[in-house]
């Protein structure tokens, strides 16, 4: 017998009142779709009008049927038909496995957030996204390795995270693409009407209240619903495997993968935080101040946003459900297999340059030796590589594509800030090239500590 | 709930300094309530000038003085106001000359109030003072002169600061002739200049008027406000005319300027001998308490710095006898020492040598334990995903450099022993040694 099965009765009892919450969700919201919508939307081009409310009451019905079955299939288990498929299980897991394929998935999946946000902050198509990943995660539940990574308590917060990062981008784009509109039609802008004022009195101190009494309530709950892991004593000898940062902190132990502790445990991190300290003195743009708005501040937005979403966000979820033992890649539904094997053989770039053919013809091979020169001359490609990126890309880039914001900013503020971008970029860079080309390190000089 | 925002100021653009706004609000019983004031600096350094502070509570002196007298009801000159406010009701003015239209009377009052930001303005029942103000405030300063009841007082004032050097010379004109200038100072002299004029009643003042109107439109506002920021010491004009004229009011003393007063001190006191001096700086309470307070630290300290030296260290020793070399076969890694010591013992063959050799278990990257995995015959941290070969070379991952050997060294006795105390860095060169390895 299965030691680890896909499916339990009482799994099959939880999934039960999931889909009951979700039937009830989508109950109510078909009475507001057929109060606000109405049955069929006249205006598509579909015969008679697309059913709108018709839709939800439909997507009702089946949740319901799906909470019954699950309620009542609970005696035999391993017969139960409702279950993700392996067809469907494999390429998910190929797609997450492979950093490159996630990673390039999320700057994707940012690029749309950006490039269709008047389709997508409409309220019955985020309503569809919202059901589509609960259901999505509802049908994953019914894996076994899946539920280990999201049920696991430690792991709830990311979920929540995802779902209330998701709200609040939402109400953002909301608020900007209907601000934009205004712009461009003149008309005064919303909030912006009472904008100094704020009534204290009882208003804004009762949803203090509010707010405080149902986090405390929520939080309490929380603390008694999932146990906290405890795990075995601590012991010097004996690492976790794997072993995780705190899920805040994930974004950082990610990093610390493809750089030199130095430099991804306190450059890196100082530069974030002195960049964003730094902003308001490198941002010239008046405008979007008080206000929600896109167009105005695309650029700023887009720049943070890539910072905080594909960055930083992308790299929390990696780190937590995408990262297992030794440190690897493991999809979604993967199990966690200890001994699973990733040739994972990195090369310093001074050793791709001077093995090169061409140049091991010349020089045969790498510089040998430990003397000050011998290091810099073996590393020199990296060292020159990375003098480029940050001394000659900025003038370079403020004369060509970003002459604008040079011309606005003037030298200093504009280097300041050029530096700033290419030291973001740089993560992503590192990562891709280590990912792509197994590249261990630009400048690897062990001899000093000093590795890039 | 209807909300103003007046600026006291003329919305002059070629003011350097913002103008200063006063922001009220309507409460539910139709008052006024300030809702936010932010003074510049000009205003502000008028009402410092004319409110003379006394010590660190002037300012809650001025507010109870201030509240006390507007309650009260009394139709006072601008001397008491002053005087009033500043001292208490120690020694009421008497009353200014009766062809003194008593135009500077409430003269005092707004610009006291407006400075200070007091809680209340329209709520006081002083029948001239606050709403006359307030009105002017609201309307503006033109339109506001015909419509207070005092022509004189208030309006003059807050059209000057309102609307700086242009308004003025009209606004002494409008008024009695004397308006400006007594306001200036009064401002101006404190306690001491003023009631010379207001007081005067002789007719020198009413001859003196249109000179004294005349030079008080000649002045543009900086003037004035230099002029008031100087003090009394100083001969402006206007002071000029009040000087001869006696100080009937028994107003209490401006305090002097500080720079003057060490001097005079100076002189008369002898002084204290510098041994005195110590000691008497030593015996004070404030240096006694934050003396013991240093030394209670600084004891402290000391127990804490002890606190990392303990008399026992509960740690295993740097060398230790792991057993002889038959008890490493050929080829294998043995993780019996990890746990207790932190060491791996590995027999293998390097470089076509058959060596044993003690790899220290901290990952050359941030210092986890990696795992030896048999399976794939690789060290493997799980911290990051280092990983290295048998040799402790490393080969994946983000560590830089090999694991580290310790010493090991064959015993007298046929024992192996290992040396946690040294250690051989492969990228230094340092694995040729001999104290690195034990040749099988």
């Amino acid at each position: 017998m299965n030691p680890h099965p896909d499916l339990t009765s009482s799994v099959l009892h939880g999934l039960g009142w999931y889909y009951l919450i979700l039937f009830t969700m989508n109950l109510l919201w078909t009475f507001r779709s057929f109060k606000v919508d109405g049955e069929f939307d006249k205006s598509t081009p579909v015969v008679g009008g697309m059913p709108v409310a018709t839709v939800w009451a439909v997507l009702s019905s089946i949740l319901l049927m799906l909470s019954a079955a699950h309620f009542t299939g609970g005696s035999d288990p391993a017969k139960f038909v409702i279950r993700l498929p392996e067809w469907f299980k494999n390429p998910v897991d190929a797609f997450f496995a492979d950093p490159v394929v996630y990673f390039a998935g999320s700057v994707g999946l940012f690029g749309a957030m950006i490039w269709f946000r008047e389709w997508w902050i409409k309220e019955s198509v985020a309503w569809s996204m919202l059901q589509g990943a609960l259901i999505f995660m509802g049908l994953s539940l019914s894996d076994y390795d899946f539920r280990q990574i999201v049920g696991k308590p430690d792991n709830v917060p990311i979920v929540a995270m995802l779902f209330i990062v998701s709200f609040l981008t939402w109400i953002y784009f909301k608020r900007a693409v209907e601000n934009d509109k205004r712009i461009a039609e003149g008309r005064p802008l919303v909030g912006s009407d009472d904008n100094d004022k704020v009534l204290v009195w009882p208003d804004l101190v009762y949803i203090e209240l509010i707010c405080m009494v149902v986090l405390t309530a929520g939080l309490i709950f929380w603390g008694v619903a999932l146990e906290a892991p405890l795990e075995e004593p601590a012991s010097s000898v004996k690492t976790p495997n794997p072993s995780k940062a705190p899920w805040y902190f994930l974004g950082l132990q990610e990093m610390l993968v493809y750089f030199d502790p130095w430099l991804a445990g306190v450059v890196l991190p100082g530069i974030i935080l002195g960049g964003l300290m730094a902003i308001p003195y490198i941002d010239f743009n008046k405008a979007g101040n008080g206000y929600f708005c896109f167009k105005q501040r695309a650029f700023a937005i887009c720049t943070f946003m890539f910072g905080f979403f594909p960055l930083w966000i992308a790299l929390i979820v990696l780190g937590t459900f995408l990262r297992g033992p030794n440190w690897n890649f493991y999809g979604i539904y993967e199990v966690w297999d200890v001994h699973k094997v990733k040739a994972a053989n990195n090369v310093n770039l001074s050793e791709f340059f001077w093995n090169w053919p061409v140049m091991s013809s010349f020089f045969g091979g790498l510089p040998k030796g430990s003397s000050l020169f011998t290091i810099l001359l073996r590393e020199s490609p990296g060292i020159i590589l990375i003098i480029g990126y940050f001394a000659l890309l900025p003038p370079i880039l403020g004369l060509t594509i970003l002459r604008k914001y040079f011309v606005r900013m003037g030298v200093l503020r504009f280097l300041v800030f050029s530096n700033l971008a290419l030291w973001m970029a740089i993560l992503p860079v590192k990562m891709l090239l280590r990912w792509s080309f197994s590249l261990k390190y630009i400048v690897g000089i062990p001899e000093w500590f000093f590795n890039i | 709930m209807r909300r103003f925002s007046i600026p006291l100021a003329s919305p002059d653009k070629q003011l350097q300094n913002p103008s200063p706004e006063l922001k009220l609000d309507r409460d539910q019983c139709g008052r006024f309530v300030i809702l936010s004031f932010a003074p510049t600096r000009r205003f502000v350094s008028i009402g410092c000038a004319a409110l003379a502070p006394k010590s660190e509570l002037w300012f809650v002196t001025l507010l109870t003085n201030w509240w006390k007298l507007e309650m009260s009801g009394q139709k006072l000159s601008t001397e008491e106001i002053l005087a009033q406010i500043r001292g208490g009701a120690s020694a009421p003015a008497p009353q200014p000359a009766a062809e003194e239209p008593a135009a500077p009377e409430p003269a005092a009052a707004p610009v006291v109030e407006e400075a200070k930001s007091t809680q209340s303005a329209a709520s006081v029942p002083a029948p001239t003072g606050t709403a006359d103000i307030l009105a002017s405030i609201k309307s503006g300063g033109a339109t506001a002169k015909p419509t207070a009841p005092a022509p004189t007082g208030t309006s003059d004032i807050l059209a000057s600061i309102k609307s700086g050097g242009a308004a003025k010379p009209e606004a002494a004109r409008a008024a009695a002739p004397t308006g400006t200038a007594d306001i200036l100072a009064s401002i101006k002299g404190g306690g001491a200049a003023k009631p010379a004029k207001a007081a005067k009643g002789k007719p020198a003042a009413e001859a003196k008027a249109p000179v004294d109107t005349a030079a008080a439109s000649g002045m543009s506002a900086a003037d004035m406000i230099k002029a008031a920021r100087q003090g009394p010491g100083k001969p402006v004009a206007v002071v000029g005319l009040a000087e001869p004229a006696p100080k009937p009011l028994a107003l209490p003393k401006k305090p002097l300027k500080p720079a003057a007063k060490p001097k005079a001190a100076g002189k008369g006191v002898p002084r204290r001998g510098f041994l005195e001096t110590c000691v008497a700086t030593i015996c004070s309470p404030v240096f006694v308490a934050w003396s013991s307070l240093v030394a209670a630290t600084a004891v402290s300290s000391l127990a804490m710095a002890r606190f990392m030296m303990p008399n026992v260290l509960v740690e295993p020793p740097t060398k230790f006898k792991i057993g002889p070399p038959t008890d490493y076969g050929g080829g294998t890694v043995s993780t019996k020492w990890k746990a207790q010591f932190g060491v791996w013992i590995v027999n293998s063959d390097v470089d076509g040598e058959q060596l044993i050799y003690a790899l220290s278990t901290v990952c050359t990257h941030l210092g986890c334990t990696p795992n030896w995995l048999e399976g794939e015959q690789k060290f493997k941290c799980p911290c990051h995903g280092s990983g290295f070969y048998k040799s402790g070379v490393n080969f994946e991952g983000p560590a830089p450099r090999p694991l580290e050997r310790y010493g090991i060294r064959l015993a007298e006795d046929g024992m192996l022993e290992v040396d946690k105390s040294v250690k051989f860095q492969r990228e230094l060169g340092q694995w040729g040694i001999a104290a690195s390895y034990v040749p099988v």
